[in-house]
């Protein structure tokens, strides 16, 4: 009982506490700005949306208009922009995202055979991540930069046009953006990258030994592993999108903090129900995706149900064989 | 006939006997065969898409170097007939390059440094220290990455105009139209993906030993002496990978800039985004105005305007390429 008393009193004495508690003092800048530039934003924004706000002579006022024909709410459904470029973003979201966690994940595998010259490959890859903003996007595409190749030239391209117009459409439609779509692999790439080289390699063997061949390691040990930095990827690539010259919902919502007729009270509206649009698919990403809780058991599991998947086709077929 | 015969069964003997060598050479080699046909086909499919990845790049180059003629002429695709630096002057000009560079540098630069400090400290609080409402305090802090912007700058700008009006901070180069609320957000740790550079820096202090600090504090250190000879000593890579992260980030940010700097300050990023309403004052050659009336907007120019400005971070990601690549593998949000 002295015993654990005296251990309690070293491990636990003013001192370490005190220095513990240094440890506000360093995340006061952050959190300050945290809760000035964060917390209060997030939540005002939100108040403001049940208000037409007028700025008069350096001061704000604040008309309460929930009650008038819905409100801003009511304004922003029946405004011509707003809502279908809120769902050519969900659409772009739904479209892009899936395409570029694919193609980053076939990458990194690719990327992880063995290749040589892997740094450049990642180099290049890496590549637009650093030059990637608003103008310069949007002048790329502008110029048709942005798409793959004179696809409109291609004799493919041509034969599908006179077969079926409407297949060339959808097909040009991934084409024309396809570069772009591609720009964002940069992160996720080194991400898969990173998550496929700390994969044991024993897990493999063990596969191997068993029987399973390469397909079946990809399916039922690297994508399993794999599944928590697809989610990752995921939220950030949703993030990504938001953020460039490809989504212009962000560009309404400027343009109507200046027109009077709308003003701060819409604008806040539009950003609201932006951000609920992104947190809902952040959610289904994490639906799809997360759940990372999962996966230590899946790695053991997998190989098991793999294991035994190959007894029992192996015993199939000597039955087959008997029979015959 | 007899001879050529002969001949014919000979040479088909032999052909005979090549088929069942390959054969057997392809039941021998068969693992090496399939693995150097996918190894082709890896590096075939790599390759294009690097290629893919490039064009916009390598298009880019090209058309900046094209004179209105080569624009038109079908036979030029990639190498332009007249190489000339003619659209690099104009871009310049539109650009108001001297200008533009300096301070896109010199405010990438600024916001950089700002960010980095506080994500540094911010970082060895969360690595290094036990304290009440940590786990909950960093969770907010990764959950904030996915807010979107707009939604917290509409209300920012609000503050900051009414905070500026209040403190009787307005006029030229105060408040609005300047660098100055961007700074005061760097500053306070909410700068462009704080959040990212602030795991990289948690992430990064977490694999210092805790035996060193130990040494440290039975030396006599205080907690300000562990941060500065313990962690930031053994850090400096990943402090120059924030550093690079940070400055390419705001230098390449537009969205707050537009609202909080709007046209106060010219940068490249912004002078880019309205070049085409720029070109018409700024594209004539002050030395010769009467060839402003044939001036024409052309693609050339503005790619040469992008080359511009994407030259800068060329430059920092060829010189710091490994830095960046390991930079986001060491956030370690790859799932541990």
């Amino acid at each position: 009982m002295a015993k654990n008393k005296t251990l309690e009193q070293l491990t636990k004495t003013k001192t370490i506490e005190n220095q513990n508690k240094i440890a506000y003092l360093f995340i006061l800048p952050w959190f300050i700005g945290f809760i000035l530039f964060v917390i209060y934003p997030f939540f005002q924004t939100i108040y403001n949306t049940a208000f037409q706000i007028t700025s008069e002579v350096n001061t704000l006022v604040y008309d309460y208009n929930l009650n008038k024909a819905g409100g801003n709410f009511g304004m922003a459904f029946r405004n011509v922009y707003f809502f279908p470029q809120l769902i050519d973003f969900i659409v772009m979201e739904a479209t892009y995202v899936p395409t570029i966690i694919i193609v980053a994940f076939i990458l990194a595998i690719l990327l992880n055979t063995g290749v040589k010259g892997q740094s450049v490959f990642r180099v290049i890859y890496f590549l637009p991540v650093i030059i990637m903003s608003g103008p310069v996007t949007g002048i790329l595409r502008w110029n048709g930069a942005g798409s793959l190749l004179d696809y409109n030239r291609n004799v493919i391209f041509k034969m599908i046009m006179s077969y079926s117009p409407g297949l060339a459409e959808a097909l040009s439609g991934l084409f024309a953006n396809f570069t772009m779509v591609l720009w964002f692999t940069g992160i996720p790439v080194i991400l898969f990258l990173n998550a496929l080289q700390k994969i044991n390699v024993n897990l493999y063997e063990a596969a191997k030994i068993d029987g399973a061949n390469g397909w079946q390691i990809l399916w039922k040990i690297k994508v399993p592993i794999v599944k928590p930095t697809a989610f990752i990827t995921a939220v950030f690539t949703i993030v990504q999108l938001g953020t460039y010259a490809l989504n212009p919902v962000y560009y309404t919502i400027q343009n109507s903090i200046y027109t009077e007729a709308a003003g701060i009270g819409l604008a806040s509206t539009f950003a609201f129900i932006y951000s609920l649009v992104v947190f809902l698919l952040v959610g289904i990403a994490y639906f799809l995706l997360g759940r990372p809780e999962k996966i230590k058991h899946v790695t053991l599991s997998s190989i098991q149900r793999l294991n035994m998947e190959n007894i029992a086709k192996r015993r199939l077929k000597q039955k087959n064989k008997e029979v015959a | 006939m007899k001879t050529l015969l002969a001949r014919f069964s000979k040479l088909f003997s032999k052909t005979e006997q090549m088929k069942s060598k390959t054969k057997e050479y392809i039941r021998t080699h068969k693992t090496r065969i399939t693995h150097v046909i996918s190894q082709i086909v890896v590096y075939v499919f790599l390759i294009t898409i690097a290629y893919v990845f490039l064009y916009p790049i390598f298009k880019m180059i090209s058309l900046s170097f094209m004179t209105s003629s080569d624009l038109v002429n079908p036979e030029v695709v990639w190498l332009p007939k007249i190489f000339s630096l003619s659209n690099y002057e104009v871009a310049w000009r539109v650009l108001k390059g001297e200008v533009s560079l300096v301070n896109s540098v010199k405010y990438s630069f600024l916001l950089a440094f700002f960010q980095t400090v506080v994500s540094a400290i911010t970082g060895f609080a969360f690595a290094r220290y036990e304290f009440r409402g940590k786990k909950l305090l960093y969770t907010i802090l990764l959950l904030s990455f996915i807010i979107p912007v707009p939604i917290l700058l509409i209300t920012q700008y609000n503050m900051f105009t009414s905070f500026y009006q209040s403190v009787g901070w307005t006029g030229t180069g105060k408040g609005l139209n300047t660098y100055q609320s961007q700074l005061i957000m760097a500053f306070f740790g909410q700068g462009v993906n704080s959040a990212i550079l602030i795991m990289i820096f948690v992430n990064f202090f977490k694999l210092i030993p805790n035996d060193l600090y130990e040494a440290g504090k039975i030396d006599g250190a205080n907690p300000l002496q562990l941060f500065w000879h313990i962690t930031i000593k053994l850090s400096l890579s990943t402090i120059v990978v924030v550093f690079l992260f940070s400055f390419v980030w705001n230098w390449n940010e537009t969205y707050v800039t537009n609202m909080l700097v709007g046209d106060g300050v010219e940068l490249f990023i912004n002078q880019l985004g309205k070049f085409d309403s720029l070109f018409g004052t700024r594209a004539a050659d002050p030395a010769r105005p009467d060839q402003s009336s044939g001036m024409q907007l052309v693609e050339s120019y503005k790619m040469a305007a992008t080359v511009i400005s994407v030259i800068p971070l060329l430059l920092i990601y060829f010189i710091g390429q490994k830095s960046f690549v390991q930079g986001i593998e060491k956030t370690g949000i790859t799932g541990e």
